[in-house]
């Protein structure tokens, strides 16, 4: 962890050399994120309610999925750049270091700039709550707890997956952005609005629907079940093939020699 | 003007080549395309108040858009001309005959073109024959039908006099990310890239008509569903053109007044 700390001063220190730039890339993120939310925004004006869910639930499940995305594109954008890391011949230098792999894959590189994304998302997340009336009790603070967490999982499940990939194409695959990109667009409206097999799908392959679907029906009180409250364990399940997926392709990763 | 025809013809031919490109770019448009659909059903389901769009319509719209996404995309990267003005080869550029802008613009125009080529038709041609819920339908007439192309057609060329000027004022940023993307975030909004514009709020609707944004695709598509009438369309066209030639002279200007004083980055 310390080592992890000690990669992150490094990248603050060499973004902050470029001061003008810094701000500037700052004040677009900020706008970028902006319309994302914008979009629901400017929908929720026009219409009231999708399939029962209002504006700021909705808003609570963007907030949730984006926290989720950003941290792993913010604090680990080496294991979502990683086909570069392996077409510089980088990953060579990380293996002979005596460290933990993923851990110096993830701190490869961080993106102080992208961390104001995870400003933006943390506040729209206290809008949503403070907005929605939930009757709160110890069970669904663990619940919303348990939502964000998973949903930091189920990205870093994700980008290792595609990273696992890339041992054997060496180059990324555009096809992987619809599982990270796409889903996270997605995800950002609670699962249960979309077609029978894309609920399916995004249940049992890649199931975004235990980090924002069932357990939101908990917390907003539409469901009493309290297994749904703890659904969010069930990510736990997914990652073991991510892990195995990533270590697999570590055994097998000859260099491609540059 | 042959010279120029030359720059669109080989980035044209060379853009052709990216097939396996195209083919994952188009998994990407139907997974998006379907996603936004479902979005919108689900809130048409849902049952609201006055909307400003038929659901059919809609979906039509984003179909449009999804197919002609690579004409209409504001985050075109001619890499080539972005490092030619970063490490300063722009010098050698210089020492060629004609005129540099012409060049670039036309350069610009042949990739978007190709990939617009390779991926428009797979959408549409799936898209008619998808479920009636997801189904992208018929113009509503044969005038919507040639208004469409016509002002698709213009519409490109204001996309690419846009995206000309974007890769120009590299000379002034030398970063093309930071204060570039500011500008195209804006843009893709009053483009009708995010939402329609028909969903706007009525304030930003009112803005984006002294803008040349929606004129890109936002306008054709609408023309298209029947949302704009096809009355409409002659001055639709003359707008798109005095947008065109507005940019394409600050266009113009900047690169000569950037050349004045171009600095080389080293050698």
């Amino acid at each position: 962890m310390k080592l992890y700390f000690k990669y992150m001063h490094l990248h603050l220190k060499s973004a902050l050399q470029y001061k003008k730039s810094f701000i500037l890339s700052i004040i677009s993120q900020l706008f970028v994120f902006f319309t994302y939310y914008f979009t629901i925004i400017a929908l929720f004006n026009k219409f009231s309610n999708i399939k029962g869910f209002t504006l700021y639930e909705v808003l609570l499940t963007f907030a949730i999925i984006q926290i989720g995305y950003i941290v792993n594109e913010s604090f680990g954008r080496g294991l979502d750049k990683f086909d570069d890391l392996i077409i510089a011949g980088e990953f060579d230098r990380i293996l002979v270091k005596p460290r933990n792999i993923l851990l110096q894959v993830f701190g490869y590189k961080i993106e102080i700039v992208k961390m104001t994304k995870l400003i933006q998302g943390i506040i729209i997340l206290i809008i949503a709550l403070v907005n929605l009336d939930i009757s709160w009790n110890t069970m669904k603070v663990l619940t919303l707890i348990l939502m964000i967490i998973s949903s930091i999982l189920i990205f870093f499940g994700i980008f290792l997956l595609a990273a696992s990939y890339c041992f054997i194409t060496v180059q990324g695959l555009e096809v992987r952005n619809l599982f990270t990109d796409g889903g996270k667009h997605m995800a950002q409206y609670p699962i249960g609005i979309f077609n029978k097999s894309f609920i399916f799908i995004f249940t049992f392959i890649i199931p975004y629907a235990f980090v924002n679907y069932y357990p939101l029906l908990y917390l907003l009180g539409k469901s009493n079940n309290y297994l749904y409250g703890f659904s969010p364990l069930l990510i736990l399940i997914f990652l073991i093939p991510c892990f195995l997926a990533f270590n697999l392709g570590r055994k097998h990763y000859t260099s491609c020699g540059s | 003007m042959s010279q120029y025809l030359t720059y669109f013809k080989i980035k044209f031919i060379s853009g052709l080549q990216y097939r396996s490109a195209a083919l994952a770019g188009l998994s990407t448009q139907f997974f998006f395309g379907l996603v936004f659909i479902m979005v919108y059903h689900a809130f048409y389901t849902s049952g609201s108040g006055k909307l400003p769009m038929e659901y059919s319509a809609l979906v039509s719209y984003l179909w449009l858009g999804q197919a002609f996404y690579a004409l209409t995309y504001l985050y075109h990267r001619e890499k080539d001309v972005i490092n030619m003005i970063k490490n300063g080869d722009v010098a050698y550029e210089l020492c060629k005959p004609g005129n540099l802008y012409l060049k670039w613009f036309f350069k610009i125009f042949g990739s978007k073109l190709s990939s617009v080529l390779l991926r428009f038709a797979p959408v549409i041609l799936v898209a008619i024959i998808l479920p009636i819920n997801f189904r992208l339908t018929s113009p509503v007439s044969l005038y919507s039908f040639i208004g469409f192309i016509l002002t698709l057609i213009l519409g490109s060329f204001l996309i690419t006099a846009i995206t000309t000027l974007l890769h120009i004022l590299t000379f002034y940023t030398i970063d093309a990310e930071g204060v570039l993307n500011f500008f195209r975030v804006i843009a893709e909004l009053f483009a009708g890239a995010i939402v329609p514009i028909p969903f706007l709020p009525k304030f930003l609707q009112t803005i984006s008509n002294y803008l040349p944004f929606q004129y890109i695709s936002d306008v054709p598509f609408r023309i298209y569903v029947g949302n704009i009438s096809s009355n409409m369309i002659l001055n639709t066209l003359l707008i798109q053109f005095i947008w065109f030639i507005i940019i394409s002279i600050i266009g113009i200007f900047l690169t000569k007044k950037a050349l004045k004083k171009v600095i080389v980055q080293g050698g």
